[in-house]
């Protein structure tokens, strides 16, 4: 990998900056806190399609492993159980084994805000609200996109809309692997999770957030849960992401208040990783600590700031918003 | 050879439903639900025709053992380019929607390397850069030499337009990456 100055992206830096500070007024006005955070973690969620940087702290003959986090929820969420109120995090997370792309990078800033009290679309009403302000605030603005309203779409629509899979063969994982075999993708030795991800990346995301409108596509399959709380059909959980332009933007829960069942997907993620060979990494056991302390109704979002840029700044590419580029 | 589609690049070729296609493009990407994906743009190599297809990122793809030899162009018809291994004088051809536009920078007599498999010729690697005379251009207008970004359409001696800097005059020969048709400099 080299470093690469490319000065000739100040414009566009500018414009970055102006998203940021945005951001910062927006969500000050609307009464949430910014909090600065460690990136170094002994403890980390587990995830399991999120590879991890591994580090070590060195004392004399002392060592301790630790790790970058791949994103401020397990902090957050600590400090929403104890009380802080209404929060968010700006600033750096890190994901191993994301090469540097257009739409990647191992090393990114995040936004993530909480709002107590919330559930998703809560959160969904507070996101076009900032978008529009963030719309007013940046001058200079190539993007074309209007924020008066949301499309929204659930997963299942969207799959029957645009992948032509109905229903019942999106949720039952033989009809589903069946269906996509027909379709022509591979799925000898590949799990539900893995085709339903080429699928849905091959045959829907192209279709979201290209109708001048950003598009709210809700309700995943309960395989994709992560910390989010389930719906009552006990089939899809509460989780939405939002796309603009074909590009997803950010990702929010209603968050998962259950300590019993979060602990239960912990071990299952863990032994996921574990079977992907991933870096192990000792369990948050402090984040069901603080679940089970009792954390009231919330929901939060997190938002990549610099796809979230990029809109703003009618760029293609990160790599366009940066002064500095390592490839 | 079988690779995981996660370390497929651009250039490479792969069997994709049993025909043979070349990488245009290959991109990681993570959905953050399920595996990651390869996102690739590929060409298949009988039909010129480019479709996108996202591989899950570990999942095992054929690329195919290639070999890339000098060759000189000869000419070209309407439907294929010739061209001769200078070596053995054996002659190859390939079709023009294979190739794609970049034949449109070609001189006869160019020399490229072409890809073969199994002795059979599958697409050229376009050279880097090709060295072109101005045959049609217009003068810059007094006064417009203070625009330094500023661009004017010339022909070139194969018959395409290519925009280059206000300075450049008819009789120059300059230099033009073929895969984009951009100018990037005077010889």
């Amino acid at each position: 990998m080299n470093i690469k100055i490319n000065v000739e992206n100040l414009k566009n830096y500018k414009i970055y900056l102006q998203v940021e500070q945005a951001v910062n007024e927006f969500l000050q006005k609307r009464g949430y806190l910014k909090i600065d955070l460690p990136v170094l973690s002994p403890v980390l969620i587990p995830e399991s399609y999120l590879e991890v940087f591994e580090t070590e702290f060195r004392y004399l003959d002392k060592k301790e492993k630790l790790y970058l986090t791949p994103s401020p929820e397990l902090f957050l969420k600590r400090l929403l159980a104890y009380g802080v109120g209404n929060c968010y995090y700006f600033g750096k997370s890190f994901r191993n084994s994301d090469p540097s792309t257009t739409l990647h990078s191992y090393e990114f800033t995040m936004l993530e805000f909480y709002k107590m009290g919330a559930d998703y679309m809560g959160i969904a009403d507070e996101v076009l609200n900032m978008l529009r302000y963030i719309n007013k605030k940046v001058k200079n603005t190539s993007q074309k996109f209007k924020f008066d309203k949301w499309e929204k779409i659930s997963v299942t629509e969207a799959f029957e809309k645009y992948a032509k899979i109905n229903e019942e063969e999106l949720f039952d994982h033989k009809l589903f692997l069946k269906k996509a075999k027909e379709k022509g993708y591979r799925n000898d030795g590949f799990s539900y999770d893995d085709v339903w991800s080429q699928v849905y990346t091959s045959e829907v995301e192209k279709n979201l957030g290209v109708n001048g409108y950003p598009t709210l596509i809700f309700d995943y399959p309960r395989e994709f849960a992560a910390l989010a709380k389930l719906n009552k059909d006990g089939k899809t959980t509460q989780r939405f992401e939002f796309y603009i332009n074909g590009m997803e933007l950010g990702d929010c829960y209603t968050e998962l208040t259950d300590w019993k069942e979060q602990d239960l997907r912990f071990k299952t993620e863990d032994s996921k990783r574990k079977k992907s060979k991933k870096i192990s990494h000792p369990i948050d056991k402090g984040y069901i600590e603080a679940l089970k302390y009792g954390l009231g109704d919330c929901s939060g979002i997190a938002i990549g700031l610099e796809r979230l840029a990029m809109i703003f700044a009618g760029v293609d590419s990160i790599k366009k918003l940066k002064l500095i580029n390592i490839e | 050879m079988r690779t995981n589609a996660g370390n497929l690049k651009k250039g490479e070729f792969v069997y994709h439903g049993r025909e043979i296609w070349q990488v245009q493009r290959a991109d990681f990407y993570s959905p953050g639900k399920g595996s990651a994906l390869m996102k690739t743009r590929i060409k298949n190599l009988l039909s010129g025709k480019n479709i996108e297809y996202a591989y899950k990122s570990n999942e095992q793809v054929d690329v195919l053992d290639v070999q890339s030899i000098e060759m000189q162009y000869l000419y070209r018809d309407s439907e294929n380019l010739y061209f001769m291994d200078e070596r053995t004088y054996n002659q190859f051809s390939l079709p023009l929607n294979i190739v794609g536009d970049v034949y449109k920078y070609f001189k006869d007599g160019d020399k490229m390397f072409v890809y073969l498999h199994d002795d059979k010729p599958l697409t050229i690697r376009p050279p880097l850069s090709v060295k072109l005379k101005v045959v049609e251009a217009t003068d810059a207008v007094k006064g417009d030499t203070v625009t330094g970004g500023a661009k004017k359409a010339v022909k070139v001696e194969t018959g395409v337009t290519v925009l280059v800097p206000l300075f450049v005059k008819v009789g120059e020969t300059i230099t033009v990456n073929p895969e984009t048709g951009e100018y990037t400099g005077r010889v």
